[in-house]
């Protein structure tokens, strides 16, 4: 993570890959790439987080693999995101945004 | 949920199974990453080698990436406990001396105890073979003292006192009277002789045991020709005929009516009856005069009454059957209790004997304990640099202490294999040592329960599961020790030059952990050591006892007269016809026959009237062991006659009665004066003012007992129908067991022959106990000396290793060859005598416990004691002198330069 940025746990970093893929497959580099897109910058994911991830979301069978090309003709691990990973995808979201409207609302409170 | 457990589970799989594959993915993957970074880098701007710097650089330590990932997979855990394991197994082949001593230390430790631990379990953890037998209870009459002798709790009951008893007690639902095991001689075709019980219509019921078919004998009726035979004779003698009841069988002669078959496996609490009839109370027994020999009294408890309870009421009942049967003894009543069937599994002594094993074995366990022990704490000491080495690179320590116990955990897993086979070996040659099932409790002391045999030894499940569980428990548990200690964090110590010399605190105390392990192998073995060298004094004395008559070339038989056939006045006449039938045999060169056998036990007393002395109270009488004999039998057994004269044909039904007293007899009856020619009175066979015609020598009865006095009868005056036959042979006696048989059969074709054996044989039965002790006892003495020699052998070899400079130095300054044995056998010796300072009050304790079996030493004998600790003394002084002499060959200035 970049200095003034936040710490992610570790569901978290789940969730906005699932979201990266949700758009297009993508390799691991790409993944990270669009992450840094996405966030204007602001997220910066290192390997060390961003591998175990991956994997641990595949072993969970959220997204899949295959074995591909990029354009410049290297062969590349691309995931895509399983149906039953769209379906996670929603429902996290969903979460997320009741758990952040929830929060914020007590944060407001005085 | 489930799907994603499903496809969890399938990536786990695959990840354990294809590990090389993902991992070569996983460094594609990498790879590609940093590519693709760095081309992004060298678009922005940067040179290639830079770019491609600074791209490895944002990748981070691919070690710790690829770990993380692997992490991830979630598999880690057992790929690192395999490679772990594998890792062990190599460094276990590498050090070949050290895997074989480990694993031979915990083995014979381990095997020896679980080999004991069947034969307890078998004998006597083991519940009886009988439905629910904790509500089995033995009732056992307690007869009043009398002047010879205290209380006795006497098994046999006089049958009013049974049935008094059973119509008046409360707390069972069943009570029998068992008679006491015998045998019978099946007549007709195939004649044979069987194991044989009498029983009451209680006795299946009170067992628990359902007759496979047919029916129990009634309760009541006058029939009693009835049998119930084993399963194993229905399917031997009939063939498995569905039709067996209402079948009949003929018994000495006589035809009985077969009701009922037992299931299989079952042969009366003797263990051995394949005839059952119903109990035959005879009148002189139903009037109380006569007394069942051997009988003894089982009862079921009810379910609602406890085993306290049951013992109370039984109590009371007790007293009121000492109103009823007021005794004629001098002092005290009659009186009853109550105790578990158990107590009648072994004869006690049996038992303690075999208590006492299971205690030495677990000594030599904590022996091989502390070996291991050791031995993994030198281990572990000699890799102390590569642990420290692995902790600065960063290893987890709890990743290295599972290293380290991995171990540990494949040599306990080989030690456990070798165990059970130890085991095994262990518990066939248990089963081997007792023949004719002497140790076997029904033979020890009439009336036990022959159920439960030395012959029925075996590793069954639970003594396997024992095995291994202590393997496991004890690989760990010295492994673990040596593991944590050595991956402390005081790593500065470790890396040092000259760490293996000068220790450190912590290698010093670890090197006198060994010691003090040495000096308890040392002590532990003392116990051992002492013990069996009183078991053997025991025995040498026990075989130099003269038994009165030479054993050697005797062949023996037992022949039974069916009942029908017997006919008294004939039998002086078959006598002589077969003894010179069996005369005849070629190498046989006497014959005799007598009505039981010498060190057997199994003759039996008669109370002696001498002269003309009034009989007063039958029981003031003293007891003879009376022995019926035939004329050739004295010389036939080397008895000799040291005064008057032997019996002759002469004496014979019809001659004036005569018999023969042993030379205790003669010395106890007539002290001083000379016993021929005086009367005395036998309460058997009408034996009346018999005349004393000569004084033999004594035979033993028991060679642990002294002498008791003998008389002996003719055969011709007093003719029985079970005899034993006794054969000198000029060569060697079993070489004519066969045509001995024959030639009887060619005589009595319906007569059963059995229980054929030499002499010799029947005499090394008598002394198996002692035997059996002395050889279980000094194995276990020689594996616990073995093991504190090779202990006492590694310290002083470490030891040489560490003070090799001291050595250098102490030869460069002209210390002598000598000089230097004489440090580290010293050493050793220290050891050992501490050892010995330790351990001798416990041995003394701990022999103490061999009072009951040791014969003709004191368990504080010194003489065994001096013996053993010269033994121990003389072997430390080997096992220190052999690595010393390595140290002799030390060369100074290598010592001076070594690390």
């Amino acid at each position: 993570m970049s200095d003034d940025s936040l710490d992610l746990p570790q569901g978290t970093l789940d969730l906005l890959i699932l979201k990266a893929l949700s758009l297009a497959p993508l390799h691991g580099w790409g993944v990270s790439a669009r992450l840094r897109a996405m966030s204007r910058e602001r997220f910066d994911i290192q390997t060390g987080s961003l591998y175990p991830s991956l994997h641990r979301l595949e072993r969970r069978g959220w997204i899949k693999a295959k074995w591909g090309v990029t354009e410049n003709n290297r062969r590349a691990k691309y995931y895509e995101l399983t149906r039953r990973g769209r379906d996670q995808l929603a429902t996290e979201s969903d979460a997320w945004a009741r758990l952040v409207a929830t929060v914020g609302l007590v944060l407001r409170t005085n | 949920m489930l799907r994603d457990l499903f496809s969890d589970l399938r990536f786990r799989l695959r990840a354990l199974f294809r590990r090389t594959d993902l991992e070569r993915d996983l460094s594609d993957e990498l790879r590609l990453h940093v590519d693709i970074e760095t081309d992004r880098l060298v678009r922005d701007g940067l040179s290639p080698v830079e770019a491609r710097r600074r791209a490895r650089l944002a990748l981070g330590g691919v070690e710790q990436v690829r770990e993380a990932t692997r992490d991830a997979r979630g598999v880690s855990f057992i790929e690192d406990a395999l490679q772990d394991l594998r890792y062990a197994a190599r460094s276990l082949m590498r050090r070949p001396g050290f895997t074989a001593l480990a694993v031979l230390t915990m083995a014979l430790g381990i095997g020896a105890t679980t080999a004991i631990f069947s034969a307890v379990h078998t004998l006597i953890l083991q519940p009886l073979p009988f439905r629910d037998p904790d509500q089995l209870m033995n009732i056992a009459l307690v007869s009043p003292a009398t002047s010879e002798r205290p209380a006795t709790l006497d098994g046999s009951w006089p049958y009013p006192q049974f049935l008094f008893f059973r119509d008046h007690q409360t707390a069972f639902e069943s009570v029998t009277l068992a008679g006491p095991a015998g045998a019978v001689n099946v007549t007709g075709t195939n004649a044979e002789r069987l194991g044989w019980e009498e029983i009451d219509a209680q006795y299946l019921p009170t067992l628990g045991v359902p007759l496979e078919r047919g029916s129990n004998f009634p309760s009541a009726g006058d029939s009693l020709a009835l049998a119930i035979i084993s399963d194993r004779l229905w399917r031997a003698r009939y063939n498995a005929d569905p039709g067996i009841v209402g079948k009949s069988i003929e018994l000495e002669g006589r035809s009985y009516e077969i009701v009922g078959v037992t299931p299989p496996g079952f042969l009366g609490l003797s263990g051995e009856a394949d005839i059952l009839t119903p109990l035959a109370v005879s009148a002189a027994e139903s009037a109380g005069n006569v007394l069942r020999d051997g009988s003894f009294v089982v009862a079921r408890r009810k379910v609602s009454v406890s085993r306290g309870e049951a013992i109370a009421r039984v109590g009371l009942v007790g007293s009121a059957l000492a109103e009823a049967f007021p005794s004629s003894a001098v002092a005290g009543a009659w009186s009853v209790v109550a105790r578990d069937l158990d107590v009648l599994r072994l004869a006690p002594i049996v038992r303690r004997g075999l208590l006492l094993l299971f205690g030495a074995v677990l000594v030599v366990l904590l022996i091989s304990c502390v070996n291991l022990a050791s031995l993994l704490l030198s281990r572990a000491e000699a890799r102390r640099r590569e642990i420290a080495v692995r902790l600065a690179l960063g290893a987890r320590r709890g990743r290295l202490v599972r290293f380290l116990l991995a171990e540990s955990v494949l040599l306990s897993l080989l030690g456990g294999v070798v165990s059970i086979a130890l085991a095994w070996a262990g518990s066939v040659a248990l089963t081997r040592v007792s023949p004719n099932g002497v140790l076997d409790s029904a033979r020890n002391f009439g009336g036990g329960i022959g159920v439960v045999r030395v012959s029925s030894i075996h590793l069954d499940s639970t003594a396997l599961a024992f095995t291994f569980a202590m393997a496991i428990g004890v690989g760990l548990l010295f492994g673990s020790m040596p593991a944590v200690q050595t991956t402390k964090p005081a790593l500065v110590d470790d890396l040092k030059d000259g760490a293996a010399m000068a220790g450190g605190a912590r290698g010093w105390l670890r090197f006198t952990s060994r010691q003090l392990l040495v000096i308890t192998e040392v002590a532990l073995a003392l116990v051992l050591l002492a013990g069996s060298g009183l078991m053997i004094r025991s025995l040498g004395n026990l075989l130099r006892i003269d038994p009165g008559f030479d054993a050697r070339h005797v062949l023996t038989l037992q022949v039974s007269v069916p009942r029908d056939e017997y006919n008294r006045e004939a039998m002086p006449a078959f006598y002589a016809e077969l003894t010179s039938k069996l005369r005849a045999l070629p190498g046989a060169t006497d014959v005799a026959f007598a009505d039981c056998l010498p060190l057997t036990g199994f003759c039996g007393g008669a109370r002696l009237q001498v002269g003309d002395t009034p009989p007063g109270d039958g029981t003031q009488l003293p007891m003879v062991g009376p022995r019926w004999i035939t004329p050739r039998w004295l010389a036939t057994m080397h008895v000799p006659l040291l005064s008057g004269r032997a019996f002759t044909d002469a004496d014979r039904i019809g001659a004036p009665k005569v018999v023969l007293v042993s030379a205790t007899a003669a010395r106890q009856f007539w002290p001083g004066k000379s016993a021929v020619g005086r009367k005395v009175t036998i309460t058997m066979d009408g034996f009346k003012n018999a005349e004393v015609i000569g004084v033999v020598g004594d035979v033993r009865e028991q060679l642990e007992t002294s002498s008791t006095p003998d008389v002996y009868l003719p055969f011709a005056q007093a003719p029985h129908p079970d005899f034993v036959v006794f054969i000198r042979t000029s060569g060697s006696p079993s070489s004519l067991a066969t045509a001995a048989r024959k030639a009887i059969w060619a005589v009595a074709p319906s007569y059963s022959v059995y229980d054929v054996q030499t002499m010799s044989a029947r005499a090394g039965a008598s002394t198996a106990r002692t035997r059996y002790g002395a050889l279980l006892l000094g194995l276990f003495a020689c594996v616990a000396m073995v093991l504190a020699v090779v202990g006492i052998y590694g310290v002083i070899s470490s030891m040489v290793s560490q003070r090799t400079r001291e050595i250098g130095i102490r030869m460069a300054l002209g210390a002598g060859r000598g000089g230097v044995l004489r440090l580290f056998v010293g050493e050793g010796i220290g050891l050992a005598a501490a050892g010995v300072v330790l351990g001798l009050g416990g041995a003394l304790a701990a022999t103490r416990l061999l009072r009951a079996f040791v014969f003709g030493v004191e368990t504080w004998d010194p003489a065994t004691y001096v013996t053993t600790i010269a033994v121990i003394g003389m072997a430390a002084a080997l096992a220190s002198w052999l690595p010393a002499r390595r140290a002799l060959r030390i060369h100074p200035t290598d010592a001076l330069r070594h690390d």
